[in-house]
């Protein structure tokens, strides 16, 4: 009996590496070919017979990418989108959090369900209100205004994951620190974010990839290379070249970078916050 | 927890300076009953003026005419005008469909795999942390780019998966996947289910490390296969998670045309069609802002009554 059980275990554990390797596998390869691809001179890229390892290794498209398109133009606008969009978030939804984390009050579950519910409210009905408003006051076609309409999804998900980390975080030094004198602010910010940290910095993180990455508001809302990100602009190459495959690539690798770096840094708490914000959601 | 100003704070003596310092000022407003609701006010403030204002402004376009690129029409109340088209509108009842099949095609085959992966991952096998590390990254990376790695995977002329499949003898030619309507919803259903599995792995993973062992334990002395066991324990277990992952990812399927239109804007003709696309492409190609309007909001009320009869079957389920 105990000896049928160790060999059904040890099948079990051999499927799973089977499984787990070739998802991984599956996850990885199309980033692996876009990298390939990337270093690829055009004529290998379109070509009769697949090259599988790059007969010949350039960084052409890398080079060509950089210097004759707005590329570097695109990166740095979705750079301050991107900052500007964590710190709207910081100053309004750290707070917010906070205060959904420590204190009861009246129309505390209603507005917390409500933080919830906002994230069903389909992007394209608000995109278009959104657009003739941001007309109105001048903020259309701007960083700042782009950067605005992005906490409209992220914010939400900003306090809920970040309520998260503050639940988790132990309140017997909050109170040692109330009954040495200190005021409610003072407990805020010299004891619970201190000790939040790490989950505070995961939730910024969360919100700056999923910044960075945004499509739809950014291709609505901006109109020229003053203001437009990168994925508005890896998109317009599409129709701008006949399908630059190789800078293509190169623009993909260029823009994911990053997103890799900061995930592959801060995934186990960003992996946690976001679980436990919807396992209780 | 700490919520009323008990007995433990009485305000120090204030000095000349201390009068016109502000942190001291709002440290003493922050011992008032509303400390909390001040704290609310930036965020809540926040997301009246950029959802619930642009929502309810939305859902009033829906019912007037607002045609930009025709001013001539003017901005009149047109009253349901809008909502008797859709009736009578083809395109409407085919991204419907397309929805429907989209919607739940997407999320059966994220589940499934979703599922896999996290049994598989909590087994806690050496090397397992690293293999996670690689599962959820595509969770992570932009639409853009991953409609940009499988469009070029599956391109007719140059698509190393056409390659493989061709070697393998399972393709007699390279085939134009979106460029096919009886391929290219399907496709696009593998590259959406390749970019957001992960984020079932995530979820159900969190739900199996709170399963006791032990009921796994009592599982294998009564005898209980792994079939038995994943059908009488694992899922039920698991019921109120799978639930929720369930809702967010219809929320956000139904609601974000981003990856088809960056795949196949629709097309070949409306074979991929789904709603919010085709509310979408009103606004900002026939820039008929009230049809789009009136669009996005029956796709709003159909999401809510999802959600709610969802919400509702899953409680009757439990009991």
């Amino acid at each position: 009996m105990a000896s049928t059980r160790s060999r059904s275990k040890l099948v079990w554990d051999i499927i799973s590496y089977i499984v787990l390797i070739g998802l991984a596998f599956i996850c990885i390869a199309p980033i692996l070919w876009t990298f390939l691809t990337s270093l690829k001179v055009e004529s290998d890229i379109v070509t009769r017979t697949m090259h599988y390892i790059p007969p010949s290794i350039t960084f052409d498209n890398y080079v060509k990418l950089w210097n004759q398109s707005s590329y570097p133009t695109l990166v740095i606008n979705s750079l301050i989108v991107t900052s500007t969009t964590v710190l709207i978030c910081l100053l309004t939804g750290t707070v917010a959090a906070y205060a959904f984390s420590r204190f009861q009050f009246k129309g505390r579950t209603q507005l917390m369900l409500g933080y919830l519910v906002v994230r069903m409210f389909p992007a394209v009905l608000m995109i278009i209100p959104l657009f003739i408003v941001m007309r109105q006051v001048g903020l259309l076609d701007s960083t700042f205004g782009l950067a605005v309409a992005y906490t409209s999804f992220l914010l939400p998900l900003f306090v809920w994951m970040l309520k998260g980390f503050f639940d988790a975080a132990p309140k017997e030094l909050e109170s040692a620190a109330r009954i040495d004198g200190t005021t409610r602010l003072g407990a805020m910010f010299m004891v619970v974010i201190p000790i939040a940290r790490n989950g505070l910095l995961a939730t910024c993180v969360f919100v700056a990839i999923a910044a960075w990455n945004e499509y739809l508001f950014a291709l609505m809302l901006t109109t020229s290379t003053g203001s437009r990100t990168w994925p508005v602009g890896l998109q317009l190459m599409v129709g701008e070249f006949q399908l630059p495959w190789g800078m293509l690539a190169a623009g993909g690798m260029i823009s994911i970078l990053p997103v890799i770096v900061l995930f592959a840094l801060v995934q186990r708490a960003m992996v946690a916050g976001l679980t436990a914000g919807a396992v209780k959601g | 927890m700490i919520s009323t100003t008990g007995p433990a704070y009485s305000p120090p003596r204030r000095s000349a300076f201390d009068r016109y310092n502000p942190l001291r000022w709002i440290g003493e407003l922050s011992e008032t009953r509303y400390w909390m609701y001040l704290l609310l006010l930036p965020s809540a403030l926040l997301i009246c003026a950029v959802v619930i204002y642009p929502t309810l402004y939305g859902m009033q376009m829906s019912f007037h005419e607002m045609r930009l690129n025709r001013p001539g029409l003017g901005n009149g109340w047109v009253g349901l005008k809008h909502y008797q088209r859709m009736v009578t509108d083809p395109i409407f009842w085919v991204s419907l469909r397309n929805t429907a099949v989209w919607v739940t095609s997407a999320i059966a085959l994220e589940f499934v795999v979703g599922l896999v992966a996290a049994l598989a991952l909590n087994r806690n096998l050496p090397g397992s942390k690293i293999l996670a590390v690689l599962i959820l990254l595509p969770y992570f990376l932009p639409n853009v780019v991953a409609g940009h790695m499988w469009a070029l995977m599956l391109d007719p002329r140059l698509g190393v998966i056409n390659d493989l499949l061709v070697k393998v003898g399972l393709l007699q030619g390279y085939k134009a996947w979106f460029a096919d309507p009886t391929t290219a919803m399907a496709a696009a259903i593998v590259v959406e289910a390749w970019h957001s599995f992960p984020f079932f792995t995530l979820l159900l993973l969190a739900g199996l490390k709170g399963i006791p062992t032990d009921l796994y334990k009592a599982a294998d002395i009564d005898g209980a296969g792994a079939f038995s066991q994943l059908r009488l324990i694992t899922l039920p277990m698991l019921k109120t998670i799978i639930a929720a992952a369930v809702i967010l990812r219809v929320i956000g399927l139904v609601n974000s045309p981003d990856l088809l239109l960056i795949l196949t804007s629709g097309g070949p003709g409306r074979s991929t069609q789904v709603l919010s696309l085709y509310a979408f492409q009103t606004a900002y190609k026939d820039f008929n802002f009230g049809y789009a309007g009136a669009l996005s909001v029956v796709m709003f009320v159909l999401l809510m009554v999802f959600a709610w009869a969802y919400v509702r079957l899953s409680k009757v389920n439990e009991d």
